[in-house]
């Protein structure tokens, strides 16, 4: 009698394991349903990756070549290219209207490079996206170090005058782990190491850079795409 | 045991030509892999060398690294020819390989191989590789030396014996 009641009583808590873990895949599916669905109707590119939940567009709509930058917080390439390579582009390409830049997130680098990406969203709600960003890359410190903890991260945008409530409390909800997530399924069709760059034209020639390579490099494949 | 006879077992060694080349092969076969996984080379679109400020002592380190290994695996190649002992190469293989690891974790593609596939321990690994990139380096290219000025020593004495 007591041997079947244990029985039962395993066998229960089984099925509500089972139960458990299905309900929250399925709420998991919804919500990035929900992403793709919205970023169908938002995106620009073609099929090779959809950047609609991914950063702010810099630059101008109109520009001929959109540079899809693939990257981690974390990651010293990516600072690399952003102190050496980008500031050129900006200045040359970006400024002049040839060609927009957008960022997809790829956190492979651990915990903190997720955390880093959800809050320059919550900065996004608050308009400063790209000051946001600058900032982390501005103050990177060594991989997994707690540079890009919460504290952190707090600390940024209170350095940046934002609005301390709305920042906390779009932090504490979790609101965009599902969109980075998403950014980062994206991504990785396109490369699985950061920084990788996508740069499309308005015809949809397309050309692949890996790694935090020279300005001249982006110079002569934007050219090229002009 | 004074400089001169230390300094004669290199040229010993690097008189014959096989082990000038030896010596150069592995120094290039370490060099350019290290070149790749640190971003200072890149093959694709175009062949590049890139070079900036914040990374001349890096490069340096690889420079150094790269010749070093290639000396002191051939004079311990010389070295287990001649006397049929493989004691000292260990210690080359294991200069080597720290520094060849140094770093090589970082965002490109090995990293993140190795952080999928041994997750929270690759990421510790491959964060330790990278945030220690410097140190490692300079600790392997102590072991390097170290293995060198030994080899040399015994060389000079396992010639002096056999003469």
């Amino acid at each position: 009698m007591l041997a079947n009641t244990k029985k039962y009583l395993v066998a229960g808590v089984g099925i509500a394991i089972v139960i458990a873990i299905a309900a929250s895949f399925t709420s998991y599916l919804g919500q990035f349903e929900q992403l793709q669905q919205q970023d169908s109707g938002t995106t620009i590119y073609h099929d090779e990756v959809a950047v609609g939940k991914g950063s702010p567009l810099l630059g101008m709509e109109t520009a001929r070549v959109t540079i899809i930058e693939m990257g981690d917080y974390q990651c010293e390439m990516c600072k690399r290219w952003y102190d050496n390579t980008r500031p050129k582009i900006i200045e040359n390409f970006v400024n002049t209207g040839k060609a927009s830049l957008v960022f997809l997130d790829l956190p492979i680098l651990g915990p903190d490079s997720k955390l880093a990406a959800e809050a320059t969203y919550c900065a996004e709600d608050q308009g400063r996206f790209w000051d946001y960003h600058g900032m982390l890359y501005d103050f990177q410190g060594h991989m997994n170090s707690g540079w890009a903890n919460i504290d952190r991260l707090n600390s940024f945008a209170f350095n940046l005058d934002l609005d301390m409530e709305k920042f906390n409390e779009c932090m504490s909800s979790d609101k965009y782990e599902m969109r980075v997530k998403y950014n980062a399924q994206k991504a990785k069709s396109v490369g699985n190491s950061t920084p990788t760059f996508l740069l499309i034209n308005t015809s949809g020639d397309q050309e692949r850079i890996v790694g935090a390579q020279p300005y001249p490099v982006f110079e002569r494949v934007i050219e090229s795409l002009l | 045991m004074n400089h001169c006879c230390k300094l004669y077992s290199l040229k010993l060694v690097f008189s014959n030509f096989s082990y000038v080349l030896i010596s150069g092969l592995i120094a290039l076969g370490l060099f350019i892999p290290l070149s790749l996984v640190s971003e200072h080379l890149f093959l694709e679109p175009y062949i590049v060398f890139s070079l900036y400020p914040e990374t001349v002592f890096s490069f340096s380190l690889i420079l150094v690294l790269s010749i070093l290994a290639g000396v002191v695996v051939s004079m311990n190649v010389f070295r287990v020819k001649l006397i049929k002992n493989t004691k000292k190469m260990g210690g080359s293989l294991i200069g080597t390989i720290i520094g060849a690891s140094a770093g090589a974790c970082s965002c490109g593609p090995i990293g993140v191989s190795v952080i999928t596939s041994f997750g929270t321990a690759g990421s510790i690994a491959s964060s330790f590789l990278t945030n220690y990139e410097i140190p490692l380096r300079l600790l392997s290219i102590g072991i390097l030396i170290l293995v060198l000025l030994t080899t040399m020593k015994s060389l000079s004495v396992e010639c002096k014996i056999n003469q």
